[in-house]
């Protein structure tokens, strides 16, 4: 067997780990008590989905993918420091 | 002699066993962030799915991606581009979730439930009273 059917079953095989990962982050995206919670979950939603765009172009074969986990992960960064900025200052300022 | 198929395969087995890492831990964080109590606690659960489970597999993901002879010359690419996004979650992540921690603690929309005591909040009480 060559390296290309071993790279398959591997991804193949952490594929199923990383949806059961998601479902459960989403679970409690939905009933977090307090806005922080749920910001915080999506914070380590997105960068789970950055690590998993990267597998699926490696699985896939196709470079598009790696540049849209880049800027995943810069909008998550965003995405905390807006939600802090509003509870510190009560405004998003400019 | 020196034989580069076996260098490949010593990257390939370097990179799948931080990709089952990567993923084990991602399980872990997740099941975490369910069974935690409080929003300052699953702090500790949300560093665990942005270290162990997102940095770890993007660097995994560089040395398949080193290792992957069949990807041509775009296997640099794919391997630098996860480099270069690992890097910057290891930078972004405890940055992100120090400042939210901070503003939530600052502006008390978060209860903190079950404690004994606080002495953040009693410090921050006493410099409004000055």
């Amino acid at each position: 067997m060559s390296l290309e059917t071993y790279l398959d079953i591997l991804i193949f095989s952490v594929i199923p780990v990383f949806l059961v990962a998601v479902a459960l982050y989403c679970i409690r995206i939905i009933k977090g008590p307090t806005i922080p919670d749920m910001v915080l979950a999506v914070d380590a939603l997105g960068f789970d989905l950055a690590a998993f765009m990267c597998l699926l172009a490696l699985y896939f074969k196709s470079a598009f993918l790696i540049g849209g986990a880049i800027i995943l992960a810069l909008w998550v960064y965003a995405l905390d420091i807006f939600v802090a900025k509003y509870y510190l200052k009560r405004e998003l300022g400019d | 002699m020196f034989d580069p198929n076996i260098t490949k395969f010593i990257l390939f087995i370097i990179g799948s066993i931080l990709v089952v890492i990567g993923a084990f831990c991602d399980l872990v964080a997740s099941i975490g962030f369910l069974r935690f109590p409080n929003f300052f606690v699953r702090l500790h659960a949300a560093t665990i799915g942005a270290i162990g489970g997102a940095v770890v597999p993007l660097i995994g993901v560089a040395f398949l991606a080193l290792s992957a002879d069949f990807l041509g010359t775009f296997r640099w690419y794919v391997a630098g581009a996860s480099v270069m996004t690992a890097i910057f979650i290891l930078l972004a992540a405890p940055t992100g979730s120090h400042a939210l921690a901070n503003a939530a603690h600052r502006a008390k929309v978060v209860p903190v439930m079950p404690k004994v005591c606080d002495h953040l909040e009693e410090d921050r009480g006493r410099e409004g009273e000055k």
